[in-house]
């Protein structure tokens, strides 16, 4: 974070500057007002109107200063009541306090010693329900801009005194305010330590989402997987954190930040917990199994219908043959033709206001489908695929994954027009091999496939119901791995006992 | 005994665990081999060759145990072990032959499934392009270290267990009197069969290399029986499946015996599995290449002080020249045979070092030393 403060060359903003200084270059903007104060008390007050709450000044600070008759900071500091006031001549906070709001008093213009009042303005949106991870059973709160805010929700559904937050201040320029939280005595010191050290290690000017922190700290930034996994409800984090897990919560961004995860973990909603365990194992499944479908359909078409035609049974290769018949193009350009027709319509969909979106939703999805099967360009096979793979990839919990998936299908069609479905397990080989690499916060992200962890395994493809999960994950290397006794719960009542 | 050369302790990140030694030695045991052994070992002692494969498997678990003395009394790897007993240039000079017998493996294993790809799948197949982008895949996997191979080596296995299953199909229409009359042949006749399948059952003794990186070394010793007596089951399966569905003479026509029984497999929605097996066997193929080249490269950056990354890529290059010029049936299968032939004598040198480290030891106590 400091790290910028080494080389003297291109500091920003300068170092030792006086109060006067400071004072001379805010006034550039026609926001800042400094103004003489004239009345039983003589004083200067600054601050930026933009910033600060007309209440808190025309309630509160001024009816202070106008009624009585203040000889000196410290005077004024037992009078105004408001909490959080400090008395200083650091030119350095000065600058900081103003800029985040304050007002400062100074006995005269320009006076080094100055009185700093916090009164800003607390603007942010209200806490609603969440709308990238909806669920329909279980807690409806989503995260907000502010840090304050989405801290104290945290806190409130753990509320324990081990729940430690540390913050910092990263990038230069806009100097974000970055909370890290864990669980005193769960989570591993290595990975505090890990994430404190790389956040700090960060040096950049500007942090205006927590996906800019997932990508600079990431373990490896080429990858197409996120390694940290971003959410917005509240109730995930708290679930991470009790699971020895660190969280990241950053100045204006509606979504935490968890790590070390898995690649599994991406595909867990937080209706999994919901539910009983055998329904949330099998739409946990059908999730898994959604997912792969979409990466991998279309290239298998390709591949089969280019080079493997003898694999499809009679009776089906009719009807592929009959849809095939007038299309004029090889099934790789059929594919890559529709694959691009949808990321189309998702991307404009993406981009478009909400009812805007569903009409182009209709209109492509509809219109141009038929169209585009009645035209003879594509097949209805094909059209059925797409539009189901597009689907399946919908599936995904996490959204980022999601964009992750939605571009994974093109290296798959590019070996499956070469090699056919050899092709296929060749791309899917060098995915695998990537995986295997990858690290979260230097845990292994392809966790409990490989290195294989059957503990975790209770809570990976499937979900055991709770009394089996008597550890916490392994993955993330816990303090305290035990979240009961399991032979306890192993104890079996006898018949009529 | 201490080794001073680089490269030998091995930091605990970059280990793995004792369970994965099962991985390790199972997925370099069944590579390409398995496609098309059924054939051979059926040459010598006919339809009573399942004998020899668990001749060959008891035999392979004696090696086994071997190793793990070997290992154990020297406490290091193959290099340490040859420098204990030759000296440092008989030694290193027997070390690299290792090194070339294991580029060996996986050029045989390479070159192979190429061949397959090219009768199976695509005759027109651009060998040197698919070899290139295959090695290049490999090196993927190498330059992640041995914990990486060691992944694919589980996800192979976990791969490779569906197509385990759809050996039930011919099964079903098979004729188990193909079998009789049993135990026929005369023990010269089994034990012959046994050398022939000695192609597949190589790749065991690489635990000579990765043996250092086992987290719990005691513990794996079960491990890798278990691995080998998993692969001798999977071959008496196969064996067995190939000589109830086929009868004597027919099953000499048939080069690849498992990749044929995967025509039977029907289902309402696929038809000709075989395309789909032959894609999955790129994962079983995989881990043989990637541990080959690894405990290839692996010995020269014992021996001196170099990257094995410049070997790997030097190993790549030869593998991939080699393998783009073999152009026909006739070499590959003399390939095969040669491999066959110069595996066997590789697994009877494994004895003889035990002996002689046994000798040593002997010496070595008497002297006081």
């Amino acid at each position: 974070m400091w790290k910028w403060k080494k080389d003297k060359g291109n500091e920003f903003p300068k170092q030792n500057e006086t109060v006067k200084d400071v004072t001379k270059s805010l006034e550039q903007s026609k926001d800042f007002m400094v103004y003489p104060l004239d009345g039983k008390t003589k004083c200067v007050l600054s601050y930026f109107e933009t910033m600060v709450e007309p209440k808190v000044l025309n309630q509160l600070i001024l009816p202070a200063l106008k009624q009585n008759a203040l000889q000196s900071l410290e005077e004024m500091k037992d009078v105004i009541p408001v909490e959080g006031l400090a008395i200083t001549d650091d030119a350095n906070l000065y600058r900081q306090r103003m800029m985040q709001g304050h007002v400062i008093i100074q006995m005269k213009e320009y006076d080094k010693k100055f009185l700093t009042i916090p009164a800003v303005i607390a603007e942010h949106r209200k806490v609603s329900i969440p709308e990238v991870e909806f669920s329909v059973v279980g807690p409806k709160e989503a995260f907000v801009e502010s840090l304050d805010t989405n801290i104290n929700l945290v806190r409130k559904r753990l509320t324990l005194p081990q729940l430690t937050v540390k913050e910092l201040n990263i990038g230069k320029m806009t100097k974000t305010r970055v909370a890290v939280l864990y669980v005193d005595g769960v989570a591993n010191k290595e990975n505090i330590n890990t994430v404190m050290q790389r956040l700090n290690d960060i040096e950049y000017d500007q942090i205006n989402d927590s996906s800019y922190i997932t990508q600079m700290i990431a373990d490896n930034s080429n990858s197409p997987f996120p390694q940290l996994l971003d959410t917005e409800r509240p109730d995930r984090v708290t679930g991470s954190l009790v699971e020895g897990k660190v969280v990241i919560i950053v100045d204006g961004s509606p979504h935490a930040l968890s790590c070390p995860t898995t690649i599994v973990e991406f595909f867990s909603a937080s209706d999994d917990y919901f539910l009983p365990w055998h329904l949330a194992s099998g739409f946990r499944l059908i999730r898994l199994f959604a997912v792969i479908f979409s990466v991998i359909s279309t290239p298998v078409y390709v591949a089969i219908l280019t080079y493997h035609h003898e694999m499809i049974p009679q009776d089906l290769l009719a009807t592929i043959v009959s849809s095939r018949a007038d299309i004029p193009f090889p099934p790789i350009l059929e594919v890559i033709i529709l694959e691009l027709t949808i990321e189309l319509l998702r991307e404009a969909g993406a981009r478009l206001p909400t009812k805007v979106g569903q009409t182009i939703g209709i209109v492509g999805g509809i219109v141009i489908g038929t169209a585009a099967v009645e035209a003879g360009l594509t097949s209805n096979v094909l059209l059925i695929i797409v539009a189901l793979g597009a689907l399946a990839s919908f599936t995904t919990p996490v959204y980022q994954i999601g964009n992750t998936i939605r571009l994974l299908r093109f290296p798959f069609l590019i070996g499956a027009q070469m090699w056919g479905l050899v092709g296929v397990s060749i791309v899917m080989a060098f995915f695998i091999a990537h995986l295997i690499k990858l690290k979260s916060i230097g845990r292994p992200f392809f966790s409990p496939i490989y290195p294989l962890r059957f503990h975790d395994l209770k809570d990976a493809f499937i979900r055991l119901p709770f009394n089996k999960q008597s550890m916490r994950p392994i993955q993330t290397r816990p303090v305290d791995s035990a979240r009961f006794n399991q032979k306890r719960a192993n104890e079996k009542r006898d018949v009529d006992e | 005994m201490n080794d001073a050369k680089g490269g030998f302790n091995v930091p605990e990140n970059l280990m793995v665990t004792s369970t994965m030694t099962f991985f390790l030695v199972h997925s370099m045991q069944v590579g390409v081999g398995m496609l098309g052994f059924e054939k051979y070992i059926a040459e010598g002692a006919g339809y009573d060759a399942w004998i020899s494969i668990l001749v060959a498997g008891i035999a392979v678990h004696l090696l086994l145990w071997m190793i793990y003395r070997l290992l154990q009394d020297c406490g290091g790897d193959l290099v340490s072990i040859h420098n204990f007993l030759f000296g440092k240039y008989l030694g290193g000079l027997l070390n690299l032959v290792f090194s070339v017998y294991f580029l060996l493996l996986s050029l045989t294993v390479l070159r192979t499934f190429v061949e397959v790809i090219q009768v199976w799948v695509f005759p027109q197949l651009n060998v040197w392009l698919f070899a290139l982008v295959y090695l290049l895949l490999a090196y993927y996997f190498v330059i992640g270290g041995l914990r990486v191979i060691t992944g694919m080596c589980l996800l192979s296995v976990m791969l490779g267990l569906p197509l385990l299953f759809f050996k039930f199909f011919p099964l079903q229409i098979g004729d188990v009197n193909n079998l009789y009359p049993m135990i026929d042949a005369s023990v010269s006749e089994i034990l012959s069969s046994a050398k022939t399948s000695t192609l597949s059952f190589l790749g065991f003794e690489l635990l000579l290399l990765f043996y250092p990186f086992i987290k719990d070394q005691k513990a794996s010793k079960k491990w890798a029986h278990f691995g080998v007596f998993y692969t001798t089951m999977i071959y008496l399966v196969s064996a067995i499946v190939a000589f109830i569905y086929y009868n004597e003479d027919q099953l000499q026509h048939i080069t690849w015996a498992t990749i044929s029984l995967w025509k039977i497999v029907d289902f309402p929605f696929l038809q000709r599995f075989e395309y789909m097996g032959i894609g999955l066997w790129a994962y079983v193929v995989l881990p043989n290449i990637c541990l080959g080249l690894w405990a290839a490269s692996r010995i020269p950056k014992r021996m001196f002080k170099i990257k094995q990354k410049y070997v790997l890529w030097l190993y790549l290059v030869i593998l991939l020249v080699i393998s783009s010029l073999i152009d026909n049936r006739r070499t590959i299968d003399a390939l095969n045979t040669f491999t066959n032939q110069v595996g066997f004598y590789f697994l009877l040198y494994i004895p003889v070092l035990f002996i002689l480290m046994f000798i040593m030891k002997k010496v070595r106590y008497r002297h006081g030393i």
